[in-house]
């Protein structure tokens, strides 16, 4: 062939191959829509049947404060507050622990200091949750017995450490990336002033990186909510309605969160077709819709800390 | 000069000097925070790791003599490394990690061969491809230019041969078995598995050493290894398939690994710590059985590793369940993994974020991070109401538990595949479209190579998260206890955390404190394992 | 990232909290007030400025970052309330010695320091030297703005905060105003500083940098990341605040430093300090020939 079809488009067979490899690929990245779509469909469209069945209804699904399929209750509000409890509580460990973590590594730490704590903590994040689960039935529940809280065998207290445990990691290395995202010549700024390091680290460095730091407590909690198995083992599953004149008896008796409730709808007795049983999709439509949201919330708050430093 | 006013004095003086005890407070108040909390974890550990082992059963002498072989060698070297020679160190540990890594693996295969596929029917699968891949390859040699033709001939002759057309014309494998005489088990393995894994290594020295010579060599010592099971099995009381299973990948490994290290010539040293390791267990092991000490009376032993769960606890064991879990992951491997790196891929080397289809992108991208965030038991909603209420799956199958668990961590694997290639300079692209390559030349010859080890580990770390999900499972109805062990992929099975969910529910001691404890430590073990083998991957990367 | 840095602290003890010092309000009326003869400003004869007080002086002092020596026996004597232009082709330690004299090399592991620094009588590197304090009587100014992602007001309280100086409305803006930048943000001192233009957020910089009135003020080639326009409105204010603190600024650009400065010190090729002295002299009639050769340009 002469010059001038060897530059013109001659070689459609490669353009052929080039294609299919596109629209392969491009198969395999939108499978997610597809898998996000399912996920709505299922949710609604099952919920929507549960809400079909005569026991129930949605106002009383939102307004009723007792959660007993055997009998025909079906409010929401007991399950729902067994998770606001282990996400609080949880929170409440969690939180100071990462942060604190977060602080240390980015701004404190000398590098052998980082090189044993931050592998340490990535294998925390590793450990399944049906370890941790394990941990607070068998070890941490009896331990805090020891010290003579008096918890049932399965409470919420004990469940909700290990929540609080289970997402340390997630909080500090969140955290960790946004601070050290601060740049450096914002803390020569603040040592040239004549600020000690904590000065800086506390006044100059986490003030900046708060958004970042607030979205990592928001995915967090996220993943607080939404856990199952530490809560189904150690917290089991009978339905409690948080008392606000014995808040310590909640978490020292056992709760049904919704997850818990999501897994007793299909593991228990309930017949395939029973109102029970549908339950779970409302219970995780509920759910969906709040993590949902937080992980907006999160991505929202984190994008907009990714701006102050352009 | 410097006058004297009278202020100098005192401008550094104790009274100027900044107060730190807030700063060092909250310095410490910081690292103790983090420090209790591994410690308390790795205080529950511990006490995990002694009611499965249980050690303070054992012998003192067993101890002692154990300790003395074992332990005190280790540290010791351990030591040396540390102070003297650091390179050798990482040799030391890489070098006694991979034989466990890759031995894990072929735990994995050989429960395959066990239940799964006969050696045979590997065999003759094995052939098969080697068959198809020889006529696919020789076509593009002969035929160079006719494209499409060779893409045709490249999806259609593996199906045709390898599994025909249904009722109309037989797969290569279908008339194998035809044939009068058909290798037996030991042969199979030899010829379908020990040759093929000897073929690869050899392959890859020679590739890397440039030497046909030293590629043959390497094969030879693989196939050897794996063949001295003939004869080495049965006096250790192995039998030869399991030494062929276990001894080739591990022989294998431990070759490719060796020529590198005495290639690259840092820290030789440390090829002597799996031998001391090894020298030392066997040691303890033979001087123990000599002297008569009793070794701990653990849950955790190899009785609990191959049997399957009983109601008397210590009958009960694990094995049914490891298969199940193995299928699960070879599952997820080949469905979620491929479509995970090809979604990335997609999403980083062709998406525009122009325009309309820009912001399809760009919705894609932002549903893959939601995706991340949902709880895992929606995953099991999805799993059950799809899967099985919609398509009619069977309940709690390997197939239904793989995509479920797959669907879960898909966007996990997307999201590291995408940062690791995104870690490759722009300009080794820019270089590759300026010598006129395609993009997907581009992308196979040079993104994919150099995001290699940030794929694997992405992929390790999401695979150790796979095994560790239980919630999913339970939606799905996969077994609370199995008997026995899957004998296909569509038929129903258990798998390893399910199992210990439903051990932590039995009120007896001595399964909720000692097989329970056991079976926690064998998930521990295989994902933290993984893990490890992820992380130094990732560090290794990192210093090249 | 790499930040190798360590708090740089001397003190070992576990000290209260700083006061006041006592005797701080005495010192700041003296430099305002005080016009005898130990002050700078009076001409002889010839119209050069008398001998005035050495605001700090090196003696062979020697920086080490790990085995490269970047700076070789410097030894000068800066004098007080007057602009002191350091100068030199790039990577001659010009900003190295800068960062020696408020002690911020102790933020890099690898460097080393030998040699004296003498500011008000005392070593600034000797071990009952704490760095913290001495970086309160000597303020820095950056190269890149560094505002704080706070509020204006914010920004320049943070120096009055950190040094348990009262934040008054007064100060704050008496800061500004002496950074010529009241003018042109009074009002919004509510915003962001990062909202400011460049030249706007140096001179915030600046303003941070004075409001807790230190003695001694140095400047990393301030105006270097500028226009044109901002870079004279910086160096009006410099030739300002000299009237009251002593600067010393590094810049590459010698016109720059011919303009503004009225001692300046050459540093060439690996750290060495050729020749120092008064602006004119080393300009119109240098010693070295190297310098000379320097300043017309004939390399660097």
């Amino acid at each position: 062939m002469n010059g001038e079809s060897a530059l013109t488009r001659g070689a459609t067979d490669r353009d052929v191959k080039e294609k299919l490899v596109g629209v392969l690929l491009f198969s395999c990245a939108a499978l997610t829509i597809f898998v996000t779509a399912s996920i709505l469909f299922t949710l609604v469209y099952d919920t929507v049947t549960f809400f079909g069945f005569e026991e129930t209804s949605i106002i009383g699904f939102l307004t009723e404060l007792e959660w007993e399929p055997r009998n025909g209750f079906y409010g929401v509000w007991p399950l729902v507050s067994s998770t606001l409890i282990v996400t609080v509580v949880s929170a409440l460990v969690a939180i100071p622990i990462g942060t604190a973590a977060a602080v240390y590594l980015s701004e404190y730490a000398s590098p052998k200091m980082r090189s044993v704590i931050k592998p340490a903590l990535e294998i925390l994040a590793g450990i399944p949750t049906v370890v941790y689960g394990y941990l607070a039935l068998v070890y941490l529940t009896p331990w805090l017995r020891s010290i003579g809280l008096p918890l049932g065998s399965f409470n919420l207290l004990s469940a909700s450490i290990m929540v609080g445990i289970l997402i340390v990691p997630m909080v500090s290395s969140l955290s960790e990336d946004a601070m050290s995202a601060v740049p450096d010549s914002l803390r020569q700024a603040g040592y040239g002033l004549g600020a000690t390091k904590y000065e800086v680290s506390t006044r100059i460095v986490i003030p900046a990186a708060v958004s970042g730091v607030f979205s990592s407590y928001i995915l967090a909690l996220s993943r607080a909510i939404g856990e199952t198995m530490i809560v189904v083992m150690a917290g089991g599953l009978q339905t409690n309605l948080f008392d606000p004149l014995d808040p310590f008896g909640s978490l020292a008796g056992s709760g049904r969160t919704m997850t818990a409730a999501m897994v007793n709808a299909v593991t228990s007795d309930a017949t395939g077709g029973s109102p029970e049983y549908y339950s779970m999709f409302a219970i995780g439509l509920s759910l969906f819709a709040i993590t949902f949201l937080m992980n907006l919330a999160s991505n929202r708050i984190a994008a907009r800390y990714r701006e102050v430093y352009q | 000069m410097a006058s004297e006013t009278p202020t100098s004095e005192t401008w550094f003086g104790s009274a100027e000097k900044v107060g730190r005890l807030r700063g060092r407070v909250f310095k410490w108040t910081c690292l103790g925070a983090t420090v209790l909390t591994l410690a308390l974890m790795l205080v529950f550990l511990l006490y995990v790791a002694n009611d499965a082992f249980r050690p303070l059963s054992a012998d003192p002498g067993w101890l002692a003599t154990m300790g003395l072989t074992v332990v005190v060698p280790i540290a010791l070297l351990a030591g040396y490394y540390y102070r003297r020679d650091r390179s050798a160190g990482q040799v030391a540990y890489t070098a006694l990690g991979l034989p466990v890594l890759v031995a894990l693996a072929s735990g994995g295969l050989w429960l395959l061969f066990r239940h799964i596929v006969t050696p045979r029917e590997w065999f003759v699968l094995v052939v098969s491809i080697v068959v198809a891949g020889g006529i696919v390859v020789g076509h593009s040699r002969v035929r160079h230019d006719a494209v499409t033709e060779r893409l045709v001939v490249t999806v259609l002759v593996p199906l045709l041969v390898v599994v025909g057309i249904p009722t109309v014309v037989p797969g290569l494998g279908q008339l194998l078995y035809l044939l009068p005489v058909l290798p037996n088990t030991l042969f199979s393995l030899l010829l379908g598995f020990v040759l093929p894994v000897a073929a690869v290594v050899g392959w890859r020295i020679r590739d890397v050493r440039d030497d046909d010579r030293d590629g043959a060599i390497a094969a030879g010592i693989t196939a050897v290894g794996g063949l001295a099971g003939l004869a080495v099995g049965p006096l250790v009381g192995i039998h030869p398939t399991s030494w062929f299973v276990f001894a080739a990948p591990i022989v294998g490994a431990l070759v490719v690994y060796v020529e590198h290290v005495v290639r690259t010539d840092k820290g030789r040293s440390g090829l002597a710590f799996p031998v001391v390791v090894a020298a030392g267990i066997a040691a303890g092991l033979a001087a123990t059985q000599l002297l008569g000490f009793a070794g701990p009376n653990a849950w955790l032993d190899m009785q609990f590793l191959t049997s399957p769960h009983s109601t008397t606890p210590t009958d009960a064991g694990i094995y049914p369940t490891l298969v199940g879990s193995v299928l699960i992951l070879i599952v997820i491997v080949l469905s979620a993994f491929p479509v995970g790196i090809g979604a990335a891929i997609y999403l980083e080397e062709y998406a525009t974020s122009q325009g309309r289809f820009g912001t399809v992108m760009e919705l894609i991208q932002v549903n893959i991070a939601n995706l991340a965030g949902v709880p895992s038991i929606v995953y099991g909603v999805l799993g059950l109401a799809i899967f099985i209420n919609l398509i009619g799956m069977g309940r709690g199958t390997a197939v239904v538990a793989g995509f479920t668990v797959g669907l879960l961590i898909l966007p996990i694997i997307i999201i590291s595949t995408q940062e690791a290639i995104r870690a490759v300079p722009d300009s080794h692209r820019q270089a590759s479209y300026a010598m006129g390559a395609t993009k997907w030349q581009t992308v196979r010859n040079v993104v994919l190579p150099e995001s290699l080890a940030g794929i694997f580990t992405g992929t390790i770390l999401a695979l150790g998260r796979a095994i560790g999900e239980t919630a999913p499972l339970l939606m799905i109805g996969v077994a609370a206890t199995v008997r026995v062990s899957p004998d296909s992929f569509l038929s129903r099975t258990g798998a390893m955390p399910r199992q210990i969910f439903s051990w932590s529910t039995q009120i007896t001691t001595e399964f909720r404190y000692g097989v329970l404890a056991a079976g926690v430590v064998t998930l521990l073990v295989v994902l933290l394992t993984m893990n490890a083998a992820a992380i130094v991957l990732r560090n290794r990367s990192q210093q090249n | 990232m790499r930040r190798v840095e360590t708090d740089g602290g001397v003190s070992t003890a576990d000290d209260a909290e700083s006061t006041a010092d006592p005797t701080e309000t005495d010192s700041d009326s003296e430099k305002l007030v005080d016009v005898s003869s130990s002050f700078t400003v009076s001409d002889d004869d010839e119209g050069r400025p008398q001998a005035a007080e050495t605001a700090i002086e090196t003696r062979d002092l020697d920086v080490y970052y790990g085995d490269d020596q970047a700076l070789q026996s410097v030894s000068m004597e800066i004098p007080e309330r007057q602009v002191t232009a350091l100068i030199g082709p790039s990577g001659c330690g010009k900003s190295t010695f800068l960062r020696c004299l408020n002690r911020m090399n102790d933020l890099i592991d690898i460097a080393h320091v030998d040699g004296e620094v003498r500011f008000k009588d005392k070593n600034i590197y000797d071990e009952d030297v704490d760095p913290v304090a001495l970086r309160r009587k000597i303020g820095m100014v950056f190269q890149q703005p560094n505002p704080f992602p706070k509020s204006i007001y914010d920004n320049v309280g943070f120096g009055l905060e950190v040094q348990d100086k009262p934040v008054t409305d007064e100060t704050v803006r008496r800061a500004l105003e002496r950074a010529a930048l009241l003018e042109e943000i009074d009002g919004r001192l509510d915003e962001s500083g990062l909202e400011l233009s460049g030249g706007q957020q140096q001179r915030l910089c600046i303003a941070r940098a004075i409001a807790p009135d230190p003695d001694v003020i140095l400047m990393d080639e301030p105006a270097s990341a500028l226009d044109p326009v901002a870079t004279s409105k910086i160096e009006d204010l410099i030739t300002d605040l000299a009237e009251e603190y002593t600067v010393i600024i590094v810049t590459h650009n010698m016109q720059q430093a011919a303009r503004i400065s009225d001692k300046t010190a050459v540093f060439l090729t690996g750290g060495e300090l050729v020749e120092y002295g008064d602006t004119e002299a080393i300009f119109e009639n240098p010693d070295n020939q190297r310098v000379e050769d320097y300043i017309t340009g004939k390399f660097g």
